[in-house]
């Protein structure tokens, strides 16, 4: 399983083309932006600033970026929480993902997961959660059930006024 | 945080810290009042030491590498707790001193989210301060230092701006601006130093900067989100904060920031000793190339909110042609973008100290034109300031032959303001001994 390298000064320099992971830094805000924006077609800098910054002070250890040389290639961001929609245990939550087209098809999402997932387990989750939407996300509702995600009767229910 | 161990200090000396707080950061109990409007979810703040269990167990660099890790402090020879004794001493300076400077200008945040970012931040900076009183008071240090824990804890709580160990913790605060950028460039220096602590051969030590790394990552969001915010807002004519503000905080803090690498030369003997993997250039050379990343972000920003309709290509495209042929596109040129100093400007310590160089390294003839060139790139305030007068004392004599320049050195930043006595309540000392238990009458 893949691991994290520690924060703080800089991982080793990755061989070429090494796909390495480390914790999401504040420095990440602009090359994640930049991932979203090929995949959304979106300039979203207030967005990243506030939802990176949010994981960075909740457990900035936890979330990932994938990086190939100096360039980060991808990332994951989630976090620990319990005792939400009456789920007391301690749950890992995968709450975003993003990898460079460029870079896709190179198992650099499995490789997040699975440095997420490890995250997770460090921290004494047995279960680790996601949301999937069933129109339009066909190719991440197979990414993760090929992570081994399976569907759970807890329903995701909405209002829209 | 998993597998983490928590305790807090002797009471006299908890109680000492307390006071301290109340006095040099007095807006403690609003943070905690408003804990949960700003930071729902997260862990309330608390006042007490923190160690990472499971860590490694052998020296990680040096002579000794592969040794295992020394328990106590009479498992080192005098020389390594001596190295030790000083870092530790550098780094608690460095937490409680830069509360001190950031309660100069908490207050005049623009937003309050902001402030309250800052005032959390001051709050982690007390505990760091205290983690390291806890490193000192929780070993017997005698045999190996004629230095004793409680005596170096009360020097450090009695130190002010000005008589820090640290030259970039002895320069008073002139706006908001300062808490900001000195976020972003300051603490990342001090992610450096607990990065670089975190192998140190002296176990209690390395068990402390695991959840100071985790508190310190949140240190540098607090400068780098406001000032992408502020950037894109001068990139639209709004806010109040220009790019010729933050151009000029960041030219007074870089180069403090570079000084307390330590001397280029220097930092060989932390790595011989297991207390330090990097020496002092190589972890300056990694800093300025996460400041590099840091202000191509930021001018990339400004770029794209002042042009919305340029792509990311288009706009990185533009800041080539801006900063490295110097072209002037759509009114946009190099003077209206952020920049960082060269390494050689404004130097204190190391091999440029005392340097009679410009802002891009270039030679300057008199003591008299390095004073019209800094006064035209720094903030109005602080190149009128005390310290920048005695700087220009020390230079005149550094130019004149009376002082060398490695002599120099040691003489700056070092304000008259110099500690000793509590402001508040005249008392000779900040950790008092309790009073003899009453025998009844």
């Amino acid at each position: 399983m893949a691991k994290a390298k520690n924060a703080g000064s800089k991982a080793p320099k990755a061989k070429d083309g090494e796909v390495t992971l480390r914790p999401v830094s504040e420095l990440d805000i602009e090359p994640v932006c930049a991932i979203d924006e090929k995949l959304s077609g979106k300039d979203r800098p207030g967005e990243w600033e506030r939802r990176i910054s949010y994981y960075i002070r909740r457990d900035p250890e936890l979330s990932l970026v994938a990086v190939e040389g100096s360039r980060v290639v991808g990332f994951m961001l989630g976090e620990v929480r319990a005792g939400e929609f009456g789920l007391e245990e301690p749950s890992g939550w995968i709450e975003v993902l993003g990898v460079d087209p460029e870079c896709q098809g190179r198992s650099v999402g499995k490789r997040l997961l699975e440095g997420l997932l490890a995250g997770f387990k460090a921290r004494g989750c047995k279960a680790v959660r996601t949301l999937v939407n069933d129109i339009g996300q066909k190719e991440l509702l197979g990414f993760f059930e090929a992570g081994g995600f399976k569907p759970t009767p807890i329903r995701t229910l909405e209002r829209r006024s | 945080m998993e597998n983490v161990r928590s305790s807090t200090l002797p009471k006299k000396y908890h109680d000492a810290v307390v006071r301290w707080g109340q006095t040099f950061l007095p807006d403690y109990q609003l943070l905690m009042d408003n804990w949960e409007k700003y930071f729902p979810h997260d862990k309330r703040h608390e006042l007490c030491a923190y160690r990472q269990m499971g860590m490694c167990s052998e020296i990680e660099c040096g002579d000794l590498k592969g040794k295992p890790k020394f328990d106590r402090a009479s498992q080192m020879t005098p020389q390594l707790a001596d190295h030790l004794l000083k870092a530790v001493k550098a780094q608690a300076s460095t937490e409680l001193g830069s509360i001190q400077q950031h309660q100069l200008t908490l207050a005049r945040a623009p937003e309050e989210v902001d402030q309250f970012w800052v005032l959390r931040m001051m709050a982690e900076e007390l505990r760091h301060g205290y983690q390291m009183f806890h490193v000192l008071l929780e070993d017997d240090w005698k045999s190996v230092s004629d230095v004793k824990g409680e005596d170096m804890v009360e020097e450090i709580l009695q130190m002010r701006t000005g008589s820090h160990v640290l030259g970039a913790f002895n320069i008073d605060f002139d706006s908001f601006v300062d808490n900001i950028v000195f976020c972003a460039f300051i603490d990342r220096v001090g992610k450096y130093q607990l990065a670089m602590q975190k192998v140190s051969a002296y176990k209690p030590m390395a068990e402390s900067m695991p959840p100071m790394l985790q508190e310190e990552a949140f240190h540098l969001a607090t400068g780098v989100v406001p000032m992408r915010r502020w950037i894109q807002s001068a990139a639209k004519d709004e806010g109040y904060v220009s790019m010729d503000h933050l151009q000029k905080a960041v030219n007074k803090w870089y180069p403090r920031g570079l000084d307390m690498f330590g001397d280029e030369r220097g930092g060989g003997s932390n790595v011989r000793m297991g207390l330090k993997p990097m020496n002092n250039a190589q972890a300056a050379a990694e800093y300025t190339d996460e400041m590099r990343q840091l202000l191509g972000d930021l001018n990339l920003r400004y770029l794209r909110a002042r042009f919305p309709k340029l792509s990311r290509d288009e706009a990185q495209e533009r800041l080539k042609r801006i900063l490295e042929k110097g072209e002037t596109v759509e009114g946009i040129g190099p003077e209206n973008l952020l920049k960082l100093p060269h390494v050689s400007f404004f130097r204190r310590r190391g091999i440029y100290a005392y340097q009679m160089l410009d802002i891009e390294g270039k030679p300057v003839a008199t003591v008299a034109d390095l004073k019209k060139h800094l006064s035209s790139v720094l903030p109005e305030a602080y190149a009128t300031a005390r310290d920048m007068t005695k700087f220009y004392e020390l230079m005149g004599k550094v130019v004149a032959g009376e002082v060398k320049a490695e002599d120099a050195v040691h003489v700056l930043p070092n304000l008259s303001r110099v500690g000793g006595v509590c402001p508040c309540s005249r008392a000779v000392r900040w950790v008092i001994d309790e009073p003899a238990k009453s025998n009844g009458h």
